[in-house]
């Protein structure tokens, strides 16, 4: 018999072992890598089976009234305030709850009320003049220590003074105490405002209730001091129950395999009827694979067979002593939820310890 | 005719080889393995042979009995009880009802028949049957004359062994033996022969003569044996088929009787020459002599591994007797056995995977073995006094004898490589220097 082959099959195979040839050398490439799917049980249920599972029930147990969560909270104090915390050695602050009583209409309340816009006016200046004083003593102070030992009778309101201008220098919140403290600070430094002693006194306690008045106001120049400037506590969502069931499970999981479950099952009652034989040495080395088919209820659907192949008479007689074994333990008693994997398997009959 | 391979040929091949690839990645199916049975006897069914005429009924029932008291002295069967049988089996032509026998725990099943025929001879027809499938194993049928029907039942027992364990029988053998009888002062012995379940004694000298330490050639149907005449010690060799009887030679000097190589025709010894023994290679046919050691210490009873390539021997080149292995043309040899206490008359198996010994140490004698590269050492049993291993011709059993001491004399017993199954084997009178001779057949 002649074999012709066609020159261009000829060439093609040629050309072809040669480009792959090329390719093979040439490229190199990552080995593929297979993600192993994660497979989730699924059950085929009728609409019926569905509306009665979504009915819901009225008596139906109020579960979970706890929300779970992420992460058990730590026991950790509040973080401190500094904005909102209160100084000791400062006068407590009196807030004003109650509505202001509103002036009588009358001519007396005018000139009243003409005479508070003027002290109010004269406050204010005097108030100015203190904060620049304020300041100007502050940075003197900061300058020459020994000008500050020397006005020993300024030295409290001065220290107060200080202590604002340095701490709170921004904080016109706090307007009015500073305005009190200047006030005073200038009636004892300069004692220039006698004729005005009285009306100041006045004043003075007028400019606490409108400084306080005046607070309230809306000031959007202010909006910054409005923030909330502590550090934020909540990072997770924390408490002291945990969330059992949170995650789905793991992105690289495997299909369920409940082998290791009936497989054992299987394994002990079958070891009870095998009765292999005594092998020598040849003995550590044999291996018989049969395949079997399981009823439901656990006998055999037909006899196993052997897929091992048999090549000493000892290993015959292994193959033969295990098929008996599987035929006289049955019928088997295996989980029945597991019937799906059971039903076909292969079980090894070896003397090879892995 | 020309063969055209074109493109079409060629894509066409390349897609079956590629479906062929394919289809070797089937669907794996879970395994499960299995790896602790129990190594236990199998339950077997022997009930009595079918008589092809009346009168054979009764050899029907030895024939059983001799399959049954084999298979059970092996330790590897468990003979069912014949008072347990549901069925009785007539016609061993139709296979047996297996649900009757299943009942039973059977898992094997020995049905058979004896006929005696028009000329005389006795027909022997025996199937094995797996009880669990319903399958046959194995059937088989002989012609014999009427007086070896226990031969007959010997070698049908072999082929059940052999069918259910892998492993060659040992059943059609003989054990020639020394029977003692007598007061232990005026003991005679004699060299007798028996199967190796105890029947058939016949001996073999008068007991005129002391007679020592038969030795079995491994391929024929021979045995060398010393005896102590009026004089210097005489090995003989004796041709059991014939009764012929032929003079090695005298060796004044020598304590054991020799060994046979594998082949039969050359026979192994040692000499002892003034203080020391040493080790000496005979050809029965030229009778000429070649020596394999020459040491200042005592070498002494070697024994021929199965391929007659290397010699075991006891040798105390070491201070102790020990067991050593070397070439069987001589050379350096290795010590194997390490143990406590002294190693003496190693026996190297047929099979080739062991070498028993006697070991003598704490006061007790023992039989064990070890493995030709000095791994494995087992002791099998132990006592006031046991001697002298000799293997079954496959290697799985062991005979050897045991004395008790005190008035009473030694007795011959068997015991399985695995030292499970110790037996008592039965004779006439006290028994020792056990030789199990090779299969028959």
């Amino acid at each position: 018999m002649r074999v012709k082959v066609d020159k261009t099959l000829a060439a093609s195979v040629a050309l072809h072992v040669l480009v792959i040839g090329w390719g093979l050398v040439s490229f190199s490439s990552k080995a593929f890598e297979s993600i192993p799917e994660e497979s989730l049980p699924v059950d085929i249920i009728s609409a019926d089976q569905l509306a009665h599972v979504t009915a819901g029930m009225k008596t139906g147990k109020k579960e979970n009234p706890k929300p779970l969560v992420e992460k058990v909270a730590e026991a950790t104090p509040p973080p401190e305030d500094t904005v909102g915390k209160i100084d000791e050695k400062k006068p407590p602050v009196v807030t004003d709850v109650a509505p202001k009583e509103q002036p009588k209409p009358d001519d007396k309340a005018a000139a009243e009320a003409a005479a508070a816009a003027k002290a109010e006016a004269a406050a204010k200046a005097a108030e100015a003049k203190a904060k620049a004083d304020a300041k100007a003593q502050a940075e003197a102070a900061a300058k020459a220590e020994a000008a500050k030992a020397q006005a020993e009778a300024v030295a409290e309101a001065k220290a107060q003074a200080e202590a604002k201008a340095k701490a709170e220098a921004k904080a016109k919140a706090k307007a009015e105490a500073k305005a009190k403290a200047d006030a005073k600070a200038k009636a004892e430094a300069k004692a220039e405002a006698k004729a005005k002693a009285e009306a100041k006194a006045e004043a003075d306690a007028k400019a606490q209730a409108e400084a306080k008045r005046a607070e309230r106001v809306f000031d959007q120049s202010k909006i910054a001091a409005l923030l909330d400037k502590r550090d934020p506590s909540r990072h997770a969502v924390t408490g002291d129950t945990l969330n059992a069931n949170a995650a789905l499970g793991l992105a690289h999981g495997k299909a369920a395999d409940n082998s290791a479950t009936w497989g054992s099952m299987f394994k002990s009652q079958v070891e009870r009827c095998w009765k292999k034989p005594y092998g020598g040495l040849e003995a550590q080395m044999t291996e018989a694979i049969f395949s079997i088919k399981l009823k439901r209820d656990g006998t055999l659907e037909a006899t196993p067979t052997a897929i091992s192949n048999p090549t000493t008479p000892y290993f015959r007689v292994y193959q033969e002593s295990a098929l008996r074994a599987i035929i006289q333990c049955q019928p088997y008693k295996l989980p029945a939820a597991y019937f799906d994997e059971w039903k076909f398997f292969e079980p090894v009959f070896t003397e090879r310890k892995l | 005719m020309p063969f055209r391979l074109n493109r079409r040929h060629m894509i066409s091949g390349m897609a079956s080889a590629a479906v062929l690839l394919g289809s070797r990645q089937a669907v794996g199916q879970a395994r499960v393995q299995i790896t602790e049975g129990n190594v236990a006897p199998l339950p077997i069914a022997i009930p009595n042979f079918v008589g092809g005429t009346p009168s054979d009924n009764e050899v029907g029932a030895g024939v059983a009995k001799v399959i049954t008291n084999n298979l059970k002295r092996s330790g590897l069967f468990a003979p069912i009880d014949q008072a347990a049988y549901i069925e009785k089996i007539t016609n061993i032509d139709v296979p047996p009802q297996f649900d009757n026998w299943k009942t039973i725990n059977a898992q094997a099943l020995v049905t058979g028949r004896m006929t005696r025929q028009g000329d005389g001879r006795l027909k022997a027809e025996f199937r094995l049957w797996d009880v669990a499938t319903g399958q046959q194993l194995a059937g088989q049928q002989y012609f014999t004359s009427p007086e070896y029907w226990r031969r007959i039942a010997h070698i049908i027992s072999d082929q059940i062994y052999e069918r259910l364990t892998g492993e060659k029988g040992y059943f059609d053998s003989r054990v020639v033996f020394v029977d003692e009888s007598g007061s232990s002062q005026r003991r005679v012995k004699r060299l007798a022969l028996m199967d190796q379940d105890g029947a058939n004694v016949r001996y073999l000298t008068r007991g005129a003569d002391l007679v020592i330490t038969p030795r079995f050639s491994p391929s024929t149907q021979e045995v060398t044996y010393m005896e102590f005449g009026q004089g210097d010690p005489r090995v003989y060799l004796f041709n059991i088929e014939t009764g012929q009887r032929e003079i090695v030679g005298n060796f004044p000097g020598m304590s054991f009787a020799p060994r046979f190589a594998p082949d039969g025709q050359r026979i192994i010894m040692s000499l002892q020459q003034g203080g020391n023994s040493n080790l000496f290679v005979m050809d029965l046919r030229s009778k000429s002599t070649t020596r394999l050691t020459d040491t200042p210490a005592i070498d002494t009873s070697p024994s021929y591994s199965p391929d007659g390539a290397r010699i075991c021997f006891e040798s105390d080149r070491g201070g102790k007797p020990q067991i050593y292995v070397m070439g069987a043309t001589g050379g350096g040899a290795q010590r194997i056995s390490f143990g406590e206490g002294s190693y003496s008359t190693p026996v190297w198996s047929p099979r080739g995977d062991y070498i028993a010994f006697t070991k003598q140490g704490g006061g007790q004698f023992s039989i064990g073995i070890i493995k030709p590269d000095g791994s494995g050492e087992r002791i099998l049993t132990s006592g006031f006094h046991n001697e002298g291993p000799t293997f079954a011709p496959n290697g799985r059993v062991l005979m050897f004898f045991r004395d008790p001491g005190g008035n009473s004399g030694p007795s011959l017993h068997t015991i399985d490589v695995s030292g499970r199954n110790e037996l008592k084997v039965p004779t006439p009178g006290f028994a020792s220097d056990p030789a199990w001779s090779p299969l028959l057949s």
